[in-house]
Order: structure tokens, then C-alpha cells, then sequence
């Protein structure tokens, strides 16, 4: 039986042996920058200003503008020319193949989040999806199920937290995690402990390493592909790219988590008497 | 027992009334939220028109502002992205800053035209909130996965203009605002120096 903290010492150990030693002292000094560094409140005599800065809620602001900078540093010379490459390299057709197969390989951490929301028609709709298109799809390269009437939708434990009422907190801006919150930052980590291809193999097996990194690697060139064109475009226009991706990141997370709270389809099978309710929608 | 008895009244009024008066309005609003799905279409149906026909940059620029002037309530969403700072303008620097909203708005629709070639739309339904209505539609894009996007239509039964657009949840007019916002507190809340940044933006150079 593979030990499930085994498990989670190797995948520990892979992120150490990328980091090294330096983690440790990269956390504390993070944690004095942030310490150091909170966004002075404006003066209280100015109602409308204060106002604003509490609507704004981002008190760790000049942190979380390094990170920022130093982010889209590492995205100008890293990230983004790699999915410049990989939409010049790869055709549009095989793209969304490689972003079915990657969010197939997602079902079991969606399905797990969808049943841990209370969504029951969520759950069947992501089982579904899981079957067919590992079957029928084929390893997951097309979305048969979709056609079939079992639709995508987005399920993380963050939704899952902020469904249980967990307030987000403060804005945050992380390093190589971006825009995020301490909700979904936690969401983050929880994630990748429900993800069942954590827990899976022998630990320093390097056919799962390598299977690891290449869809981590192939996660975030596919997801930095999709919003080439909008992040250009954002950073851009805006005359503030930071607030913007702000007020962006969180008008969407609420957006998804508005869709959550509202899918309240019923239960009841297809066969069974429908009940009122479900009518006056 | 006055309080009981005038509460009871209030109640037996209601009732009475009440039918009556729900009565004109929800037909009213039906009315107003079909009006609004008819306008988004046929403004749609322009957009993608422009969108999708051959032609220069420039002609389509020309065509898409006269849309965008004729269907989108510019100076509305214009003062709404400066909020509490549209009252501590002079009328000269209001004057000014909506002129550089237009051509920033229409500035910016254009430079994506590219993107949308072959773009098309289904329509879905329409929602009344108010004075206003949300039409949902989801265009579609070549290569890409369909989007939401909600219009949100101002007076929708007497004189309609679009004052958001709300794309996968995130809105136009919102995100905006927060930009204008964020670059107002890191420029000691002078809306000259806002004005001046968006001259820049509209500026052939920049």
C-alpha cells in the first residue's frame, strides 16, 4: 500500500528540489516584505475616499504590486513567448485536444468539489463527462459528453469554500499563483491534495514525475495560450493593469460563484412527477 | 390594538389591490424585456455586419462609431467609470474627459475588430431589473470557446441605449471604472492627470 505520507513527501520533495534550500528564507522574507509593506489608509475625515478603499480591499497593495511586477516579468521572458510558440507550433484542432485531455484528467477534483458544494446535478453532470469522453472521447481528446447534454462547468475548492461561506478576504497577489485571495489560495493547495494523481504510483517513479511536470507545464502554456489576445489587449488599454486584473480576477470568481449558488436544478429522476417548483424558474 | 387594526386594513388593501396593480406592470416589463432582446439584436446584427465585412481599418472605425454613438449611452458609462470624482470636476475638465472617453471607447472596440473576425451570436433570454434589462447572448468566435456576454439596456420601452456590457461575468463599465479609480489614487486624485494619460491612449503614437 502506498503511504499516503510517502506520497506527500515526494510531492513535497519534487517542489524542494526545485527551490532547494532557499524556500525557507524566500518565505521569510516574503513575510517581512508583506509585514513591512501595508497600503496607508486614507486619512478618516475623507468619508468617499475611505469609502473606496475599503471597496477596493486590498490592503497588502505595494506587496502585492511587486509580485506583480516580478510575475509579468517572468511571464514577458518565460510564459508568454512559450504559448506564443505553442499556437504558432501546435494547430488550433490539436490545442483543443491537448485542453480536453487536461481537463479530463480535472474530473475527479471537480467531481469531488461538485459533491462537497451540494450539487448533486453538478456531480452526475462531471461523472458523466468522465466516463464518456475517457470512453467514447477517447482518453478525453473530445468533449463527446457535451454534445450529449452533460455541459462543463467550473468546480475548485475555493467555490466550494466560498459555498460554505468562507468570506474570500483580502485581495492577493501571489507569486507564480497570480491573482488570488486566501480562499483561493487555500483552494489552491486543497485541490491539488483531492487530486488523485497526487496520491498515485511509487514516489521518485520517473515516468510519474515526468508525467507531472508535462501537465503542469502544459496546464499553464495552455491556459496563458487561451487569454493571449485579452491579456494584450488588457495591458494595453488600461491605465492600470494591476487594478484592473483586481477588479477582473474577482468580477469573475463571483461570476462563477453566482453560477453555483443559482444552478438549483432538481434531483428528481426524468421518470418521477416534476415538482412545482422547478417550473417557475 | 389601533396598530392591529390599522395592519389588518393595510392587508385587506393589499389584497385588493394588489392584483390589480401587479397586473399592468408585469405585462409592462414583458414588454420592456422583449424590446430590449429586439434592440440588442439588431444592434448585434450591425456589429457583426461590420465586424465581418471586408474593408479597411479606417471605414470600419467610421461605422463602428456611428453605431456605438447611436446604441451605447457613452457620457452615461463615462461619468459612471469616473464615479465620486465626476462632482469635484470643473464643467470644463467633464467636457473634456467625455470627449477622450469616446474615442478611448470606440478606440479600443476597434483595435479588437481583428480578433472578432467571423464572430457570430445566438440570443437568449431577457430580464427585467428595473428601469433596465439584461439581454444574455453568447457570441461565438472561431477557435475559441463561446462566450456569455450579457447587455445590460437602459429605459428598454421608451428610448434604449446599452450602459454595460458583461462579458463571462465581468463587467465593461465596472472594470473601467476601477482602472480610472486605481490611476486616480496613484496620481493624487487629479482628474488632469487622467486626462492627460487618456490623450495619450487615443494618440497615434501611444
Amino acid at each position: 500500500m502506498p503511504s499516503v505520507p510517502r506520497a506527500l513527501h515526494s510531492f513535497v520533495g519534487a517542489k524542494r528540489s526545485l527551490f532547494g534550500a532557499t524556500l525557507p528564507w524566500a518565505l521569510a522574507g516574503m513575510l517581512a516584505i508583506v509585514l513591512a509593506s501595508c497600503a496607508t489608509p486614507p486619512p478618516p475625515d475623507d468619508p468617499d475616499a475611505v469609502a473606496d478603499f475599503k471597496q477596493t480591499n486590498d490592503p497588502l497593495e505595494p506587496t502585492n504590486r511587486v509580485f506583480y511586477a516580478i510575475n509579468n516579468g517572468i511571464d514577458t521572458v518565460i510564459l508568454r513567448p512559450a504559448a506564443v510558440a505553442y499556437r504558432f507550433v501546435v494547430p488550433g484542432v490539436m490545442r483543443q485536444g491537448i485542453h480536453n485531455v487536461l481537463g479530463n484528467l480535472a474530473t475527479p477534483v471537480q467531481l469531488t468539489n461538485d459533491m462537497l458544494e451540494g450539487k448533486p446535478r453538478r456531480a452526475g453532470d462531471t461523472a458523466m463527462r468522465m466516463v464518456i469522453n475517457t470512453t467514447v472521447g477517447v482518453f478525453g481528446i473530445f468533449d463527446v459528453a457535451r454534445k450529449w447534454g452533460y455541459p462543463d462547468h467550473d468546480a475548485d475548492f475555493g467555490m466550494t469554500l466560498a459555498n460554505w461561506g468562507v468570506p474570500e478576504g483580502p485581495f492577493l497577489f501571489l507569486p507564480v499563483l497570480g491573482p488570488t485571495d486566501p480562499r483561493d489560495a487555500i483552494g489552491f493547495g486543497v485541490n491539488i491534495v483531492l487530486d488523485p494523481f497526487t496520491w498515485v504510483g511509487a514516489p521518485h517513479d520517473t515516468g510519474l514525475t515526468v508525467f507531472h511536470w508535462t501537465r503542469y507545464a502544459l496546464t499553464a502554456v495552455d491556459a496563458r495560450e487561451r487569454v493571449l489576445d485579452s491579456l494584450d489587449q488588457i495591458k494595453k488599454t488600461a491605465l492600470d493593469p494591476y487594478a484592473t486584473f483586481r477588479s477582473l480576477y474577482r468580477q469573475h470568481r463571483h461570476g462563477q460563484i453566482d453560477d453555483l449558488r443559482n444552478d438549483k436544478r432538481a434531483t428528481v429522476p426524468a421518470w418521477f412527477p416534476q415538482p412545482k417548483a422547478t417550473e417557475a424558474q | 390594538m389601533i396598530h392591529r387594526r390599522k395592519f389588518l386594513s393595510s392587508i385587506t388593501a393589499a389584497s385588493v389591490t394588489g392584483p390589480a396593480l401587479l397586473a399592468t406592470p408585469r405585462s409592462a416589463l414583458a414588454e420592456a424585456a422583449e424590446r430590449a432582446s429586439a434592440f440588442v439584436k439588431s444592434v448585434g446584427d450591425k456589429l457583426v455586419a461590420v465586424v465581418n465585412n471586408p474593408g479597411s481599418t479606417s471605414e470600419k472605425r467610421v461605422a463602428m462609431s456611428q453605431i456605438i454613438n447611436a446604441a451605447v449611452d457613452v457620457d452615461g458609462i463615462g461619468r459612471f467609470c469616473l464615479g465620486r470624482f465626476w462632482r469635484q470636476c470643473s464643467e470644463e475638465q467633464q467636457k473634456q474627459y467625455l470627449e477622450l472617453f469616446h474615442e478611448v471607447l470606440i478606440t479600443n472596440i476597434t483595435s479588437k475588430l481583428g480578433e472578432y473576425r467571423g464572430v457570430t451570436f445566438t440570443m437568449g433570454r431577457s430580464r427585467p431589473q428595473d428601469e433596465e434589462a439584461a439581454v444574455s447572448t453568447v457570441v461565438m468566435r472561431p477557435n475559441n470557446p463561446p462566450t456569455a456576454v450579457d447587455w445590460i439596456i437602459s429605459n428598454p420601452a421608451t428610448n434604449p441605449k446599452i450602459i454595460d456590457v458583461v462579458a463571462e461575468g465581468t463587467s465593461l463599465r465596472l472594470t473601467q471604472r476601477s482602472d480610472y479609480a486605481s490611476y486616480l489614487a496613484h496620481n493624487s486624485n487629479n482628474v488632469d492627470a487622467l486626462i492627460t494619460a487618456m490623450r495619450q491612449q487615443v494618440s497615434p503614437k501611444g
